[in-house]
């Protein structure tokens, strides 16, 4: 481990001022920690982000839930209010890991979450994300990977929270330089769609501060994953399904796949599918095929595409009610 | 059997007396072993799967702050064979400091070709692990009867081809020592099933007389058979103290326990049963492979060097073919592993026993009690199955319906227990209270309760009077704990022991009999000097062969491949009930063990790194308490027979009835453990063709058994006979 420098930071201007030299934010630590003692990242600098004013908070408004960064997952998971309007997002953190790790970990640091590829995660093995010239998953043991990509690198987005906050439609406000800026799920990750080296779109020095979901009136949502364990376990592919049911139809409709692609998986026309229909498993089958229209059941992979179908037909029906 | 008959303290439910330290972490494990001066030690392990090592330079990293002890594994130079392999071992100050400096050893080496799966490792064409040795070598086939004959005459054949993966053990404490060298003495605290072993160990590989070597270990966090030795992580901490003039630790890292101490071997195993019209076992033939490491093709004598496992398991067909393999891959050895060979054997055995039945049209139950040769097994089978609701709950397989079919299964254990060869020693103070001292150690399986509980009831005396000191090889001696024999060698020798207690007690005393009430007037004759009386083991007390079955039902959900396990019954001969508490714990955790090796645990391994993909908890997934299915435990109390260990034969048919279980609610079998969601929907053929999958391809299983079968008998590496015997 090289020696490094610690420092907390007591605003977010000064935490991405702190960052630049070759340094890494730190939450909960759950994965920055992990990645410095196995070889795979060494910071010169760790910023602690946990002292920034008014990012441990979750602040429920009339249209909106305002989550800072810093809370960490057990609270929202148990928190009253987001139970009550954002099942998804609660059930997702309560799904995560450990209690160890969901007293710890943050919300922040778990959007920004490094891969867990097993083999980007070996210290001797320089894949393509490391900036190596190959995917070891490719061809390899990739039963853990992902279906759909548009680069090299067959690593999954595995936050639990992203693909929640990706069906609820939530926007991740960021400090970028002396600015704050306002980015949807979409964005958050779209550069881990297209580049092999990516996690997700943030540069280093850029800082989540929160999170905002929207809540309308009559919302619901469901949160429904398989993993190989019942506790402490990754998920093989989870499924989020958020909307209203108006009149036994459902409205303004999303439906979005967890570990099967660099980034939350949705489709416009899977949703689209749905929009204004019952959420029964029949109308559930048509969105989850077209969900999966494009999906590569690679070597050990091809698993995934049954689960994601019937995990979407749960998604959708619960949202029954 | 002379044990009594009227009891207060065997057979009954005892807390383990060392609960309390455990929970509260008063318990010293090695790790909590902090010496005055010690220093941290680390190992430098190989990176590549296959290398000629040409030198290796410590210097460097002898100069880096902190470092006191710099050491060679191998002079000169040498051959990797599996990544992990370990190279070098350094001693400092502190462990960050040890870890940096693992970072500066020169290492000048040339990668070689390997091959670490299995069916790879056996085409004549793949990389040798050892240069001009075939990496495939065979058992000479065995045959009995008319093999052939016996087949064509058969009322039913069944056929099934299953895999098995490798297992870690994964104790949750790592295994690890602290060595402080003083003067002429060697004293180890060491994570070990043997102090004795240890000790013998140490005093050879470090050339001490046997005198001068201590090995404690007051508590230890499982081994599992992987912590019989020292292992090279010992001795490495030995040499490195001895460089260093100061007491060394060195603890494995998680990542380490899945690279280098030990796995349960890998099958292949292709099987074929049959069996006349009464449903009478006729014929059985198997061909299997599967690796126990790196040393498979070696000639390394002794040790788990094989693949090998009983065959045919527990039943006896009169015409009998058997001809297994193993395969060298570059890979970790495997060694001793909680029943070592019987899970194996198990899973095949008792599936394709189970495909017969169906065969036949006859109930899975009923085929195992018309040809078990074991009379407990089969009183088990029966009592199982009405506690069970086996007639009840078993259905036509696939014929649950859907999407969440349910299933049952049932299977067997075979296991030869037995124990001798303790030595005891009883300090009888004048005060009344009693110490009891004896070599054995506790793997986890309650051995100071067990010597308490069994004083107490020969003493008359209440527990608290009682100290149990285990753990130490200046005690009176005891065997490893292993072959689940602890218990059945530890208990004749306190009860022993307390015999002669008893007699000279009532010399001193002249009370008729000291036991009891009369217990302190006894002592308080005694005077100054305590009372101290030996024991040893003796014939009469304790047996061997026990034998289990267990039955299992499952939850399949059909959409998503996912197993859940709702019920467990386990109906287990372990004669006389010394302690039930700890007695049912070791059941529970066998059971649990077995449940993942059913649904979860697989090393795996990269074919192009060559390297362990999940050697940390994170990805090798154990069980954990969401996982546990109702456990439910019926003792064949049978005082008569004696005392008999259970720690094993208690793991074997897990997996086994599991995996029946699964059959029967899916009504197809899913060949490769683990069965994991991936595997049961391809099972189910509802995975998009093209995609290969994980399970094992029929294409190149059907190439290894063809190169067991082909292939003329070679060098024979026998399995570890001793722990591989059964009735
Ligand atoms: C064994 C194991 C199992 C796990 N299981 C799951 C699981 O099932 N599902 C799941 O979703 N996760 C899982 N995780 C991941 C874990 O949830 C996340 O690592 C955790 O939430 C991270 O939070 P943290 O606060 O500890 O992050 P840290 O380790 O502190 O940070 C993680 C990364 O985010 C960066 N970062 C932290 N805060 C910010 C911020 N405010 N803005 C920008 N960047 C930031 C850090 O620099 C670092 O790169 C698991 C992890 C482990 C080790």
């Amino acid at each position: 481990m090289n020696a490094f420098s610690y420092v907390t930071a007591q605003t977010a201007g000064s935490a991405v001022e702190l960052v630049r030299e070759r340094g890494r934010f730190l939450a909960g630590g759950m994965d920055l920690l992990g990645e410095i003692k196995d070889g795979l990242a060494e910071p010169a600098v760790l910023v602690n982000v946990k002292a920034l004013p008014g990012t441990r908070e979750i602040v429920v408004a009339k249209d909106k839930v305002v989550i800072g960064a810093n809370v960490t997952l057990a609270t929202l998971a148990e928190h009253a209010e987001a139970k009550k309007l954002l099942p998804a997002l609660a059930q997702a953190a309560d799904a995560v890991g450990s209690p160890q790790m969901r007293n710890v970990g943050t919300v922040g640091g778990n959007l920004a979450q490094h891969s867990r590829c097993w083999y980007y995660r070996q210290r001797d093995v320089r894949c393509v994300k490391k900036g190596g010239s190959r995917c070891f998953a490719r061809g390899g043991e990739n039963k853990y990977h992902s279906l759909f990509t548009k680069n090299m690198c067959l690593s999954p987005c595995v936050s639990n929270l992203a693909v929640a906050l990706s069906a609820l439609d939530a926007a991740v406000v960021v400090q970028r330089g002396a600015k704050t800026v306002t980015l949807a799920i979409a964005q958050l990750y779209e550069r881990a769609w297209s580049e092999p080296k990516a996690h997700h779109s943030l540069a280093a020095d850029e800082l989540i501060l929160r999170v905002e979901v929207p809540v309308a009136a009559g919302a619901r949502s469901a949160y429904v994953r398989i993993a190989e364990k019942n506790e402490f376990d990754w998920a093989l592919v989870s499924c989020v399904a958020a909307g209203r049911i108006e009149g036994g139809k459902l409205r303004g409709v999303r439906v979005a796949l967890g570990s099967v692609a660099p980034i939350p998986w949705q489709v416009k026309e899977a949703n689209a599918a749905l929009e204004g229909r019952e959420p029964t498993a029949e109308n559930a089958a048509k969105a989850a095929e077209r969900l999966l229209k494009d999906a590569e059941p690679r070597e050990q992979i091809g698993y995934k595409i049954p689960i994601a179908q019937a995990l979407v037909k749960r998604a959708v029906t619960a949202l029954a009610g | 059997m002379p044990w009594p008959k009227e009891t207060r303290w065997l057979g009954k439910e005892t807390p383990r007396v060392d609960g309390p330290a455990k929970v509260t972490g008063r318990a010293k494990f090695t790790s909590d072993i902090v010496l005055p001066g010690v220093l941290h030690g680390a190992i430098l392990r190989a990176k590549w799967p296959a290398a000629h090592v040409k030198s290796v330079n410590l210097e460097k990293a002898r100069r880096a702050p902190g470092i006191k002890a710099a050491i060679l594994v191998n002079e000169g130079e040498f051959e990797v064979r599996y990544a992990g392999q370990e190279i070098a071992a350094l001693a400092g100050t502190s462990k960050q400091a040890v870890l940096d400096a693992l970072a500066l050893i020169e290492v000048s080496a040339e990668p070689a070709a390997f091959v670490v799966k299995e069916l790879e490792a056996v085409k004549a064409d793949a990389p040798q692990v050892f240069a001009g040795k075939a990496n495939l070598t065979e058992g000479a086939a065995k045959e009995t009867g008319e093999v052939a004959a016996a087949f064509a005459a058969a009322a039913a054949v069944a056929e099934a081809t299953v895999s098995t993966p490798i297992q870690l053990h994964q104790p949750m404490e790592p295994h690890g020592h602290t060595v402080q060298i003083d003067g002429d003495e060697l004293t180890a605290w060491s994570s070990t099933q043997g102090v004795f072993a240890c000790r013998d160990s140490f005093a050879k590989s470090m050339n001490f007389p046997q005198s001068k070597v201590r090995v404690t270990c007051e508590h230890m966090g499982g081994g599992f058979g992987s912590k019989f030795n020292p292992g090279v992580e010992g001795l490495l901490c030995a040499k490195l103290a001895q460089a260093a003039g100061a007491p060394v630790k060195l603890m494995l890292t998680r990542a380490e326990e899945g690279l280098a101490v030990g796995n349960r071997p890998s099958s292949f195993q292709k099987l074929k049963l049959a069996a006349d019209a009464e449903g009478k076992l006729t014929a059985f033939e198997i061909y299997s492979v599967g690796t126990p490491g790196f040393a498979a093709g070696a000639n390394q004598g002794g040790g788990s060097g094989g693949a090998s496992f009983p065959a045919p398991y527990i039943y006896k067909p009169a015409a009998t073919r058997v001809k297994q393999g193993s395969v060298a891959v570059n890979a970790g050895q495997s060694c001793a592993f909680r029943a070592p060979g019987h899970p194996v054997a198990s899973v095949g055995m008792e599936a394709v026993l189970d495909e017969l039945a169906v065969k036949l049209g006859v109930d899975p139950v009923e085929i195992r009690i018309k040809n078990d040769p074991h009379e407990i097994r089969r009183k088990e089978y029966a009592l199982g199955a009405e506690k069970f609701g086996w007639k009840e709950k078993y259905r036509k397989p696939g014929a649950s319906p859907g999407p969440v079919k349910t299933g049952v299964g049932v299977a067997g254990a075979a296991w030869m227990s037995g124990g001798r060869g303790t030595q005891a020693e009883i300090q009888v103070n004048a005060d009344g209270t009693v110490e009891v001292r004896v070599g054995t150690q506790d793997l986890g399986t309650g051995s100071r309760t067990v010597v308490q509980v069994v004083a107490a009831e020969m003493l008359g005396l209440d527990r608290d009077r009682i100290t149990v000191r285990i753990g130490d090889s200046r005690f009176p001696p005891s065997g490893s704990s292993g072959g689940s024999q602890t218990t059945a060698a530890v208990s004749p020798a306190i009860f022993d022991a307390c015999e002669n207690v008893l007699a000279e007690l009532k010399k001193v005393s002249g009370l008729d009999d000291p036991r009891g009430a009369n217990w302190k007037a006894a002592c308080a004759k005694l005077g100054s000097a305590p009372l101290q009386v030996r024991g040893k083991w003796r014939e009469g007390l304790s047996t061997g062969g026990a034998g289990g079955v267990q039955f299992a039902e499952v939850g399949v959900d059909t959409d998503m491949g996912a197993v859940k396990v709702k019920k467990v019954l386990v109906v287990q001969d372990c004669g006389l009930v010394v302690n039930k508490l700890t007695c049912e714990s070791q059941i529970n955790g066998g059971v649990i063990m077995g449940l993942g090796y059913a649904l979860y645990e697989q090393r795996v391994m990269d074919a192009r790194t060559g390297f362990v993909l999940n050697p940390t908890l994170e990805n090798y997934k154990l069980p954990g308490a969401a996982d546990l299915p109702e456990i439910q435990i019926m003792l064949l109390d049978m005082p008569e027979r004696g005392v008999i260990g259970v720690g094993e034969p208690c793991t074997v048919p897990t997996a086994s009835a599991i995996a029946n279980a699964v059959a029967n609610a899916l009504g197809v079998r899913v060949p490769d453990l683990p069965l994991t969601p991936d595997r049961v929907l391809a099972a189910l053929g509802k995975v998009p063709k093209g995609a290969t999958g994980t399970a094992a391809r029929p294409d190149a299983t059907a190439g290894a058994f063809a190169a067991v079968a082909a292939a003329p008998e070679a060098e024979w590496v026998e399995s570890n006979g001793g722990c591989h015997s059964y009735t």
